[in-house]
């Protein structure tokens, strides 16, 4: 009986040891089976019409080139070519630990800040490559904001949040009706006009990450990343944050990393599939991903019968 | 899964798992915890007791007090614990606010009195006032200038802080010493309380009359004070750091309107000791006679046990730890935040930074004796300082507590979400944005605390203080950095080793439980700060 419980147990973390880490990799097999990390997503999914126009037509402003990437010497990434189009929405899927947040975290250079992290290849951001000794990360990121998996607002009051991205780069002009306009458009200005001045950490995870979001477009920058936004979030504060990445592409690029691929598929006009190894395998419109992928591997990544 | 088992009953007493052993070690640590307690609650009433006391009263006097004192005290501390907890709260902070406020008057008092005459802090805040003004004005004409404006931020005050307070204490004419601490301490104070209120009740009308009333009642002391017997200076003192954080606590109680019952409890408490004096002197019952009283904390070491005090010493103990403050703090923060946020992680470099850390942590376990050797070798042979003055007693533990004070502040400086510096690198601000608007203000409340159980580390130790060569017996308090000095614990060694046994029993537990208070208290408010700013998630 202890014999039986013990073994029960082990394989009970290895199904959840998925994400991040380098044991996910020998765990892969199991995931597709696993009922509780992946929806099982049927080919008769509702897809939008976001995605109808020809998106060949449009402006690449990220792209990629034969792109590693290595943490010491293991590789996250193998050669990715991609390139990405400016005002849409474009998600990022696949199983943990394919690479999906590393990728992008080459795009604003995240990865300088790990020690371990080591990029060959090319990534152009508007044309100029990111890696070259004339960029600067810092200012790279002012042009591309970022919002995490969990909601990470600082431990100041909600306007000092949304304005913090204004102070430390330094820009000018009215802060309180910029900070305004940003809450509105991350859809929290209703819930919290009365209570700008209590802290940040007082919002319901939901809002906290609105506020994220909120902070992340206060500055106005040109892309916006986000890496699984909801993956904290119950499913109305997932529904919320999916609303508020549809408008925003209106007038942002906006890349997701999602797990979620009912929320892939609403949300965006592209869709990339990265699968183990860190190889990007299938990149094209969202509704072509997945209704009729090219690869039989993403046709049963997408239905679930990865393997 | 245990479908394999046989069947038959899986409870009863047989089927219980032996607990044996867990019992027979949770009763062990249970008896060590009990040893360890007792064994210092023990030592503190035996102290206490020789301190104050308290049997050589009247049977009546005890009795009086018990009656007025006491016995309401418990009475109210049972109601506050058992019907309304919010207005316990409220008890404890009402009655503690006044008592740590009170102490904090008597300190700055004693700083004004010996450290920093008034006349001297007036121009230290001009000069700061006109370097800040000059800094602002170059702030606007060279906006870019990055590197000239850190040249003149460090420059400018240092400069002034040089030149002008001796230009203004020369000059032929200065406002009376009352007129000058309102001035440069109740105005500043006044103008704090105004902006305080003004952001919590976001009203300007309700900020512009706290100040107001903050300023007329500091200004007040200058005519009521004689009549009611206290020096203006004592009255402005009480009135800005006593009178104004407990008048600021009261209204918010009532402001909140929780736990206002609260309030009475000091009252309550203040009243009783009133009654209970009038009572005792009513009826003729003397009181006990005390070692610790307001002649031994105010008075000088004397060679009759009865006029001993402890004056001087508690003076050396403040001065030495103005100067850890200034000395050791910035060091240890700036070393701690260096380690954590800039010294290279990784490579050869690492690998150095990891065995600099290493010996930190051993550095901080160093016999207090061999620091004292150091700071004489250091200080006074090499450095060419006085020996025995409050400016090298305090570098010297300053050293000591160096290495406790990098690791809790690296401590406070890890337990800094990472999630929170990826934030703010995400928004494109640079390591120092980020350390400056993100990891410090977050980190400092627990370098704080950190910093003041370090204190309470370096108010206690004695050994340097014999190697530096602190006197014996210093009977008037310093009057400067660079006179030789006593702290409390020197005086402390001295008496233990007199003849007379009053010395060793009364005088030296007066001594030992000034010494404690003064450190309870300190951690007491090290661990409020941490109460209150530690993250609520
Ligand atoms: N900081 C790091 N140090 C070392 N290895 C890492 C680090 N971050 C990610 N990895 C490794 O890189 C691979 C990809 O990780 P990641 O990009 O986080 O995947 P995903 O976001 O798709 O789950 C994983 O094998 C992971 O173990
Ligand atoms: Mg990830």
């Amino acid at each position: 009986m202890t014999h039986d419980s013990m073994t029960d147990s082990d394989s009970g973390t290895d199904t959840q040891a998925t994400d991040g880490g380098r044991e996910s990799l020998a765990s892969n097999d199991l995931e597709g089976s696993d009922p509780t990390t992946e929806p099982l997503v049927d080919s008769s999914i509702d897809v939008d019409g976001r995605s109808d126009a020809p998106a060949s037509a449009d402006r690449t402003v990220i792209e990629s080139n034969d792109l590693d990437v290595y943490y010491d010497d293991v590789q996250a990434l193998q050669s990715i070519d991609i390139e990405i189009p400016a005002e849409k929405v474009t998600a990022i899927i696949g199983p943990s630990g394919c690479g999906k947040s590393t990728f992008l975290r080459c795009i604003n250079r995240m990865n300088d800040l790990v020690d371990a992290a080591r990029i060959d290849g090319e990534l152009l951001f508007e044309g100029k490559n990111v890696y070259d000794d004339d960029v600067d990360p810092v200012v790279l990121r002012r042009k591309i904001g970022m919002v995490f998996q969990a909601p990470n607002p600082f431990p100041k009051s909600i306007y000092d949040n949304v304005a913090y991205g204004l102070e430390v780069q330094g820009i000018e002009g009215d802060y309180d009706e910029i900070v305004e306009e940003a809450l509105r458009r991350a859809a929290l200005w209703d819930e919290v006009k009365d209570q700008l001045d209590s802290s940040g950490l007082d919002l319901s995870g939901g809002q906290q990450q609105r506020l994220c979001i909120a902070r992340a477009i206060a500055p106005d920058p040109d892309v916006i990343l986000m890496d699984e936004p909801a993956s904290a979030l119950d499913p109305v504060a997932t529904s919320k944050i999916e609303d508020l990445i549809e408008d925003l592409a209106e007038e942002y690029t906006v890349i997701i990393v999602t797990h979620n691929m009912q929320q892939a598929a609403r949300i965006s006009d592209k869709t990339a599939v990265f699968l183990t190894g860190g190889e990007l395998v299938e990149f094209d419109d969202t509704n072509k991903i997945f209704e009729n992928p090219e690869h039989d591997r993403v046709e049963d990544y997408i239905t679930g019968k990865f393997g | 899964m245990a479908t394999n088992q046989g069947t038959g009953e899986w409870y009863g007493t047989d089927e219980a798992v032996s607990r044996v052993r867990g019992q027979a070690f949770k009763t062990l640590c249970l008896g060590a915890t009990l040893l360890a307690l007792l064994a210092v609650f023990v030592l503190l009433l035996y102290v206490a007791n020789d301190a104050f006391r308290p049997l050589s009263a009247d049977i009546g006097w005890l009795l009086s007090f018990a009656a007025t004192v006491v016995l309401p005290v418990l009475a109210a501390v049972g109601y506050y614990y058992t019907r309304d907890t919010k207005a316990g709260e409220t008890a404890t902070i009402a009655l503690g606010l006044p008592v740590i406020c009170l102490l904090l008057a008597g300190g700055v008092f004693i700083t004004f009195e010996h450290i920093v005459s008034v006349y001297q802090w007036l121009s230290i805040l001009v000069s700061l006032g006109i370097a800040a003004a000059i800094v602002a004005a170059h702030n606007r004409v060279r906006a870019d200038a990055d590197l000239e404006r850190f040249a003149v931020i460090v420059g400018v005050p240092a400069l002034l802080l040089w030149y002008v307070p001796d230009v203004i204490l020369s000059l032929p004419v200065l406002p009376t010493q009352s007129l000058a601490l309102l001035g440069s301490f109740a105005v500043p104070i006044a103008l704090a309380t105004g902006w305080f209120v003004r952001r919590q009740r976001e009203s300007d009308r309700d900020g512009a009359i706290a100040a107001a009333v903050t300023i007329v009642g500091a200004a007040a002391g200058l005519g009521v004070a004689p009549v009611v017997g206290l020096s203006p200076f004592v009255w402005m003192l009480l009135v800005t750091i006593t009178g104004v954080p407990v008048g600021l606590y009261v209204e918010s109680v009532f402001r909140r309107g929780a736990g206002v019952s609260g309030l009475a409890f000091p009252v309550l408490v203040g009243g009783g000791i009133l009654m209970g004096v009038v009572i005792t002197n009513a009826l003729g019952f003397t009181g006990p006679n005390p070692w610790l009283d307001w002649g031994f904390l105010t008075s000088s070491p004397s060679r009759t046990p009865e006029d001993a005090g402890f004056y001087p010493p508690l003076v050396g103990s403040v001065m030495m730890l103005l100067v850890i403050v200034v000395s050791a703090f910035p060091v240890g923060v700036g070393a701690a935040i260096y380690l954590e946020e800039y010294a290279p992680k990784r490579g050869l470099l690492g690998r150095v930074v990891d065995l600099i850390e290493v010996n930190i942590g051993n550095l901080a376990g160093v016999p207090s004796v061999v620091y004292g050797v150091l700071g004489l070798a250091l200080f006074i042979r090499w450095g060419g300082l006085g020996s025995g003055t409050a400016l090298v007693g305090g570098f010297t533990i300053g050293l000591l507590i160096l290495p406790i004070v990098i690791i809790s502040s690296q401590e406070a400086i890890r337990a800094v979400p990472d999630s929170m510096r990826q934030a703010s690198y995400g928004m494109g601000a640079t390591k120092w944005q980020t350390t400056r608007n993100v990891v410090l203000p977050e980190a400092l409340p627990g370098i704080m605390t950190g910093n003041i159980l370090a204190m309470g580390r370096a108010i206690g130790e004695t050994a340097p203080l014999l190697i530096i060569g602190a006197p014996a017996v210093v009977r008037i308090a310093p009057a400067s950095f660079t006179n030789k000095f006593s702290a409390m614990p020197r005086q402390i060694y001295t008496w233990s080793s007199e003849i007379d046994v009053a010395f060793r029993h009364g005088v030296l537990a007066a001594g030992v439980v000034t010494l404690l208070v003064v450190l309870l208290l300190m951690n007491g408010a090290a661990i409020i700060i941490r109460n209150k700013y530690q993250r609520r998630d």
